[in-house]
């Protein structure tokens, strides 16, 4: 396959194409048929099934859509950390789960409950929002600063394994938070006989799902008629709340100064670090951030699917991870999509393939992604970096 | 000295957040603790002697196996002073090494002889003090003394035996101590098969004790043997070619899914054994080539993601692969003639195989069959030779793959890819095998576990195994096959040997003390592994990155400051001189 040109002093000179079948294209050819023969029916019965049912298939869009706004917040923090120190954070998978079990703390400590007074209620769901933003935002800086800042300079498999050490130690913290006698004892001791209610929010057993009270509105909005799909001022909240923090920080990043510094940051720290910018008050900055965002995606989480579970924070973490990666990780918009994405074919795959496959789904993508196309969809970087 | 008093100030500080939990009298516990263990770090700090210093550290293995234990079952100092002994002896040599065999001896038996006698203090501690706090009655304990102890009913009184028992394992420890460290004084592939040896002395005695003292820690032992099998795979992954897998479980299911399928009534094909495991550990590296397949263009964490998306795929397909209800669900009949002929718009879905048991599992899977020994769960002692037969297979193979020249091609493939590449190594060939290598052990691992537990389900093969398997890799230190080892020991031994011995012991000598007959959740000292073993991740990396046993070259790439690496540029400099060396 070589072709003869003609350099520019004259000479003849042999340039080598390579063969278009390449041994990766013949195994991908090969994948694609296999792929095709084993599941080519089911999923032509797929196809067939969305077109038979269309308000179904809205449904699920909808459904998706909602979902994938607060997976796109989750994805917003592993984002942001792999964007200015390249590491994976499995920890941020764990905030969320704290941030869920926090919140959940608070509505049991305060009392709320569905017969509250609506007023009691806002008031107390943006009160119990900013603390428990407040609360992840500042556990995940700390454990920037303990697990990851004195590895800084290791080789990039330690703050990995680090990171994974402190996603067990925040599981078992959630098992032990979910404990009743624990929160019992704690009140017998100080005399703050409010703390029972926290363990009775947490119910009888350590390790089940805690439940959390009904407290958003679950009645059709307004305008948009029954007819088309269900859509709830539960689900509307949670889109609102997500897209506005997603505008708030993109606004940050993109207009402020602290954005720019992150910006900088993440392009060059040494460089960056010339230009008088404060590299360690950046990063803890982006975990601030990350750590706040991940903890109101774990409040959404939890009013809007009415459940915790101490091991929560890996499966949505892996789920917002992959989204992070589809859209292009490091950037903002594309962790964004990705989770929009994300919550799309969850529900999809949900509805029509049964939810015992979304999992093997995501990560099939999730592998596919990374193998062929590893910069994402809006990423413009060269990706991945050795 | 102010570093022994900051861990003697931490573990205060944590001892007492755990132990308030059990009201006043234990933050006394826990301060007696702390001081305990700054007295300890303040010993390691002081100009002693190595040979000290090791049998000081090693006997806390011993210590804590006798204060986990020898409540329920003293005799387990004897087995306490057999690890202390033989590791002592061998940290000694590690920290100072002696060309004479009689300094050998004498250096392993006084570092045995240290660790021996804190193992034989602290059988004396628990006799006088945790005994009688967990509510057993002297007569009891002296009942339990002479029926388990050798010799114990002839001597009679509980003193006595106590005091036999002590010098007995301070003599075990000392000879095991004596006999590793002459080993170790031979050089070369001698000096190696020497302490091999003693090591397979000790593992191999280990049935006989456990079954004369009725110890019952077989059961416990066969877990943390295949777990050390499986990390001794991984190792080839992540220590020798440097590829980041968080997905290893995968393969360790593949090896037991397959013996599953091949001898069990699922199918009712009920092959050997001894050929399904062979068959086991291939396809297990099959399944190695093809999942390394598409990671081959990934470095870094992007390699690791995709390892950990397969690792949750593969036992994601053995649970939906069971059968299970057709609506809704994704289902496909492989071989069974009808999937072309369905018409589309009425096509309800195609029935489905139970190729793997679903979330049920398979259960009961066939034990191997030898004549004259009975494999079954009674029957303890030939599993664990077994499994002690596959490891020393292991051990060899990976030992002589190491040095091979794939082994070197491997070391060359982690240093840099780009000048291994450079200097003619098949990247793409090296890297499938060593995925098809480590998962080729995993399936052997898979197979014995299979057929030892006789019930696998897809649970069973998990992210926390990969991460665990992981761990033990990186704690050992990465890339050093005796790290492994004690890796593995130290997680594996520590989560099945003495986590839930120690929380039994908690629950009892709470119960006799408070008079309360439940301990609440949080108090049970297993609920917090998960915690326990997180921390000791995170310190790892902090305090010590390249593991407890570094191989040198990772160890000088980590420090590049310390001697190690001016030894290595030291060689390379005499080397340099050495005209015959030089070649001109």
């Amino acid at each position: 396959m070589a072709t003869r040109s003609v350099s520019q002093s004259g000479d003849p000179v042999e340039v080598h194409q390579r063969p278009w079948l390449t041994t990766r294209r013949v195994i991908i050819i090969v994948s694609t048929i296999v792929f095709l023969a084993l599941f080519g029916i089911p999923l032509l019965n797929v196809g067939y099934k969305m077109v038979e049912t269309p308000s179904l298939f809205l449904q699920q869009v909808v459904t998706g859509l909602t979902k994938g706004t607060y997976l796109a917040i989750i994805a917003l923090g592993y984002t942001l950390v792999y964007g200015i120190i390249e590491l994976i954070n499995f920890a941020h998978g764990e905030v969320y789960m704290m941030g869920a079990f926090f919140s959940l703390s608070l509505i049991g400590l305060f009392g709320l409950s569905g017969e509250s007074s609506a007023l009691a209620l806002t008031f107390g769901l943006v009160g119990i929002m900013i603390c428990t933003m407040t609360f992840t935002a500042v556990l995940n800086a700390s454990i920037e600063r303990f697990a990851y800042r004195p590895l800084r300079n290791a080789p990039r498999l330690a703050p990995l394994i680090s990171a994974i050490g402190v996603s067990f130690m925040l599981q078992n913290v959630g098992i032990l938070w979910g404990d009743h006698n624990l929160w019992d004892n704690l009140a017998d001791w100080t005399g703050i006989d409010r703390l029972t209610r926290i363990g009775d929010a947490m119910g009888s057993n350590m390790v089940a799902p805690k439940s959390f009270p009904s407290l958003l509105p679950n009645r059709q909005v307004p305008f948009i008629p029954d007819s088309w799909f269900t859509f709830t001022w539960k689900s509307l909240l949670v889109v609102v709340v997500s897209l506005s923090l997603l505008g708030a920080l993109y606004a940050f990043v993109r207009f402020t100064k602290l954005g720019k510094a992150m910006r900088a940051t993440a392009q060059d720290r040494d460089a960056s670090r010339l230009m008088g910018i404060n590299v360690d008050l950046t990063i803890s900055l982006t975990f601030l951030i990350g750590g706040a965002l991940g903890g109101a995606a774990g409040m959404l989480v939890g009013l809007y699917t009415g459940t915790a579970v101490f091991n929560m924070g890996f499966t949505a973490g892996l789920l917002a991870f992959t989204a992070a990666v589809l859209g292009g990780i490091g950037n903002i918009l594309g962790s964004a999509l990705g989770g929009l994405l994300i919550g799309l074919l969850l529900a999809l795959s949900d509805q029509y393939l049964g939810s015992r496959w979304s999992n093997a789904v995501i990560f099939a993508i999730l592998v596919l992604i990374l193998v062929f196309r590893p910069t994402g969809l809006l990423g413009e970087e060269g990706g991945q970096k050795a | 000295m102010p570093k022994s008093l900051k861990v003697g100030i931490w573990t205060f500080i944590g001892s007492f957040l755990f132990l308030m939990f059990y009201g006043f009298q234990s933050v006394l516990v826990a301060a007696i603790g702390a001081l305990l263990i700054a007295i300890f770090g303040v010993l390691l700090a002081l100009p002693l002697p190595d040979v000290v210093k090791s049998g000081l550290l090693t006997g806390i293995i011993g210590l804590v196996f006798v204060i986990a234990y020898a409540v329920e079952r003293p005799a387990i100092a004897l087995l306490g002073a057999m690890i202390t002994g033989v590791s002592a002896a061998l940290m000694a040599s590690y920290r100072q090494h002696k060309t004479d065999l009689r300094a050998g001896a004498i250096q392993g038996a006084l570092a045995g002889a240290v660790g021996g006698a804190l193992t034989a203090i602290a059988l004396f501690l628990v006799w006088l003090y945790i005994v009688p706090a967990a509510g057993v009655t002297n007569i009891a304990y002296a009942k339990l003394l002479s029926e388990t102890i050798p010799l114990g009913a002839s001597l009679g009184s509980d003193v006595a035996i106590i005091g036999w028992l002590s010098a007995l394992t301070l003599l075990i420890s000392m000879l095991l101590g004596a006999l590793m460290g002459m080993a170790r004084t031979v050089e070369g592939v001698r000096g190696n098969l020497l302490s091999y040896a003693i090591l397979g002395l000790v593992v191999l005695l280990i049935p006989i004790l456990d079954r004369q003292t009725e110890l019952q820690l077989l059961n416990a032992f066969i877990p943390v043997f295949v777990f050390i099998l499986l990390a001794l795979g991984l190792n080839i992954v992540v220590g020798y070619a440097g590829l980041l897998d968080l997905g290893y479980a995968a393969f360790f299911a593949i090896g037991a899914y397959t013996t599953g399928m091949l001898s069990s009534p699922l199918h009712d094909t009920h092959w050997n054994f001894w050929l399904v495991i062979w068959i086991a550990a291939a396809v297990a590296a099959c399944a190695g080539v093809i999942l390394g397949a598409p990671t081959l263009p990934l470095r870094g964490d992007y390699l690791a993601i995709v390892t950990l998306g397969f690792g949750e795929i593969v036992p994601i397909l053995f649970r939906n692969l069971g059968g299970g209800g057709p609506n809704g669900s994704l289902t496909l009949k492989l071989f069974g003639g009808q999937l072309g002929t369905a018409d589309i718009a009425g096509f309800t879905v195609m029935d489905q195989v139970n190729l793997t048991g679903g979330v049920a599992g398979i259960n009961p899977i066939d034990p191997p069959k030898l004549p004259g020994i009975v494999f079954g769960p009674q029957n303890q002692v030939p599993w664990f030779y077994l499994l002690v037969a596959i490891m020393m297979l292991t051990l060899f193979l990976i030992n002589r793959l190491r040095g091979s020249r794939q082994g070197r091609a491997w070391t060359a493939l982690r240093e840099d890819e780009l000048a291994a590449d450079a200097m003619g190594i098949n990247t793409v060939r090296t890297k499938l095998l060593a995925f098809a290598m480590g998962a080729t052990f995993s399936g052997f691992a898979g197979a014995f576990y299979g057929a030892y537990v006789s019930a696998i389900f897809p649970t069973s093969f998990d992210f926390s195994v990969s991460i665990i398997v992981l761990c033990m890799v990186i704690l050992g230190g990465l890339g050093n096959m005796a790290g492994v080892i004690v890796g593995g020991l130290l997680i594996m031994g520590a989560d099945r040997l003495i986590l839930p011995q120690t929380s039994n012991l908690i629950r009892k000598v709470v119960q006799h003390q408070q008079n309360t007959l439940d301990l609440p959740t949080y108090r049970d000292i297993t609920q917090w592994r998960l915690l326990l073993f997180g921390m000791v991740l995170v310190l790892m990396m902090l305090v010590r990155p390249e593991g407890l046993l570094p191989n040198a070259r990772r160890r000088a790439e980590l420090h590049p400051d310390e001697d190690t690496a001016e030894q290595e540029n030291a060689t390379l400099f005499d080397a340099e001189r050495d005209p015959q060396l030089a070649g001109h």
